[in-house]
């Protein structure tokens, strides 16, 4: 190379990384969320989505890049909010993560006082997006579960469900609102509340064949519940015409585990299994997911997924307007309008997105196929079905 | 409302026979040792968690994966023997501190080896139905450690009667300078205790299982569980245990049947209290001093 064109590729290139943008900046993100105690499972899995989003963000971004920092709640509120404040002081800008409405109340709370962004899915209950606070999102909600579940016990005609549900806050809040929406239909609905420690239901399935006698039962409570219920059910085997329960049930992993108690059993799902990735976007995450996990994505990394997507975009366009420090990062979360791979998701005044509203899966030979709303099916309702 | 009732009591026996199992370890080590191991909830989770490893990667039946998850679970209540017995002074207290801390590092490290997912037996036999009286119904699995359970509480209840060693034991929990004049070695017998006790920790890790579905952070509440028995029952009392789980698993059932399936631990908590307010040294009270 000739002395004059390395003396023009230097100043092409100096050009260059003098046009290069002045503030591109890596921030950092805090995770905080249960990777042990009694929800290390699920927080696990958010936590898996979220680990994706930061992969795929920082690969696309040209500009600006995240850096997450994980901080284990270890299930209690108390180190929730704990870890909260320790992030902080490291230097977070915002939060993701979160799981269990009673944890994540006190722990966003915390990030609040901080005067900085806490988004989640991990938790349904209506009350955490009253409290007017002004650095709270959430993409999920109670309203969007209840709604899938009466869809389609409308969809199949069901004139009377019994339904089974664990005491803690956003199940009991499911339950009511199943029951509050269900009632003025003229579907007859009976309540069966359980401690959360219980562990043998046969008491409460025999009275629900005995004295009940409905059409369905809809469990709202976590893994373990739907196998003990669905254990009690497959012995006493009530005349219903088919079950059907919330998060955590129509999965690949129930599928895998529990094959003499799933099929035809129906639960709250955002993708089918083996699910069915259309979008690229879609595509790219479970192709991430699958390299960095060597598993197929589920249900809680696709919702880790996307409240920490829309959280990275809100800091990276906040970072290029100079507010992250100043508010702009809640400014910017308000002006999401996205069809992310759960469906829309804007924000409202309180955090809440009035757009979400849950699909149904129905277990089906070892496979997830979704079967509520219509336009969102992928394949045929089996109806009436039980598993035994 | 007939048929419901005796449902529900026929329940009650059963959950309570699986208690029973939980309990008569964590009651065993008091009665002897006068040491409320907190981990003993893990070693029953241990215990499941050997089960759940051999039926998956071995294809062994959860019965036939007995031997295993005891040498293991026998192997770790040693274990925690040997660290109780470091404890030089205050023992009843500091081994309260040191076994709950040994239930967090068992609990995390079940954790670390199996993840957090939940697991429950494949074996369908375990699960079918069986009808009893055309009217009673139970799944099979419950019924065979049921039985396991009330002949484990049998076979535990003599050994400390009538053998040597159960004799032991006994004389060692009651005044061990005394026991050792009459030639009795208490290590040996301390270590016997924490073995039995681990051998029906492994039975009842088995039974949970089979028949119920297991998760790291279940081991805590189970101990609870089995705590509030021994304590029902007298604390130390092996007959004790037998009747205060059934007691329990009995009223439990009967709330749910009766009142709301919610207030269940609730009824739970009300035995108890009205226990210790009317027989303040529990059922078998009495049977705390014999040993």
């Amino acid at each position: 190379m000739s002395k004059s064109k390395l003396c023009v590729s230097a100043l092409a290139l100096s050009l260059m990384l003098g046009f290069a943008p002045a503030h591109a900046a890596e921030f950092k993100i805090g995770a905080e969320i249960p990777l042990s105690g009694n929800l290390a499972r699920v927080g696990t899995a958010m936590n898996e989505g979220i680990q994706v989003a930061a992969e795929m963000f920082n690969k696309k971004s040209g500009k600006h890049s995240v850096k997450i920092i994980t901080m284990d709640d270890e299930s209690s509120p108390a180190k929730a909010v704990g870890a909260v404040e320790k992030l902080a002081a490291d230097g977070v800008v915002a939060y993701t993560g979160g799981y269990g409405s009673n944890i994540i109340g006190p722990a966003s709370e915390a990030a609040e006082k901080l005067g900085k962004v806490y988004v989640t899915s991990g938790g349904v209950a209506s009350e955490l997006t009253k409290r007017n606070l002004k650095t709270f999102f959430r993409i999920n909600s109670s309203e969007g579960y209840a709604r899938a579940l009466m869809g389609m016990f409308n969809k199949q005609g069901v004139k009377s469900v019994a339904v089974v549900y664990s005491t803690k806050e956003a199940t009991e809040e499911v339950a009511k609102m199943l029951q509050s929406g269900l009632g003025p239909q003229g579907v007859k609905v009976t309540m069966h509340a359980f401690d959360p420690a219980t562990n043998d239901f046969k008491p409460i399935i025999h009275k629900i064949k005995l004295q009940d006698r409905p059409d369905a039962i809809a469990m709202i409570g976590y893994e373990n519940d739907y196998v003990g219920i669905l254990r009690a059910a497959k012995v006493l085997k009530p005349d219903i015409k088919t079950i059907a329960g919330v998060w955590s049930l129509a999965t690949a992993k129930m599928a895998a585990e529990f094959p003499d108690l799933m099929e035809n059993v129906s639960g709250t799902s955002t993708l089918s299994y083996p699910a069915e990735f259309t979008t690229p976007e879609a595509k790219e995450f479970a192709e991430t997911y699958q390299k960095m996990f060597n598993k197929a994505p589920d249900y809680l990394g696709i919702f880790g997924y996307v409240q920490s997507k829309l959280l990275f975009e809100a800091v990276a366009r906040a970072a290029d307007t100079g507010t992250v420090d100043k508010g702009g990062i809640a400014t910017e979360m308000r002006k999401t309008l996205s069809d992310t791979v759960i469906g829309k998701v804007r924000f409202d005044e309180s955090g809440d997105n009035p757009e979400f509203t849950h699909r149904m899966g129905q277990h089906q030979a070892g496979k997830v196929v979704l079967v509520w709303p219509s336009d969102a099916a992928t394949g045929t309702m089996k109806y009436p079905a039980v598993p035994w | 409302m007939l048929e419901l009732t005796l449902q529900s009591l026929f329940s009650g026996v059963l959950s309570g026979a699986y208690y029973a199992l939980i309990a008569l370890g964590l009651a065993l080590v008091f009665g002897t040792m006068r040491v409320i191991n907190l981990a003993h909830g893990e070693l029953v989770l241990l215990g499941a968690y050997i089960s759940y490893t051999a039926e998956e990667k071995l294809g062994l039946d959860p019965l036939a994966s007995l031997p295993l998850a005891l040498a293991v679970v026998v192997g770790t209540a040693i274990l925690v023997y040997y660290l109780v017995s470091l404890i030089k002074t205050d023992r009843e207290l500091n081994s309260l501190i040191l076994t709950f801390g040994i239930g967090v590092i068992l609990t995390n490290g079940v954790l670390m080896i199996w993840s957090a997912d939940i697991h429950s037996a494949t074996t369908p036999w375990y699960h079918d139905a069986t009808i009893l009286f055309e009217t009673l119904f139970a799944m099979q699995a419950e019924l065979v450690f049921a039985g396991i359970g009330i002949l484990l509480v049998g076979a535990v209840w003599w050994w400390l009667e009538k053998s040597w060693y159960g004799r032991a034991l006994r004389a060692v929990a009651s005044n061990r300078d005394a026991a050792k004049l009459m030639g009795v070695n208490p290590q040996l017998t301390e270590i016997l205790s924490f073995a039995v006790s681990g051998l029906l920790a492994t039975v009842a890790g088995v039974a949970i299982y089979t028949a119920k579905v297991i998760q790291p952070a279940m081991g805590h509440h189970l101990t609870v569980k089995a705590f509030i028995i021994t304590v029902l029952a007298g604390m130390g009392s092996v007959p004790g245990v037998l009747l205060g789980a059934v007691l329990l698993g009995v009223v439990e059932s009967l709330t749910v049947t009766l009142a709301s399936s919610a207030l269940q631990e609730l009824a739970g908590m009300v035995l108890f209290l009205v226990v210790l307010l009317l027989m303040p040294s529990g059922l078998f009270g009495r049977a705390k001093r014999r040993g």
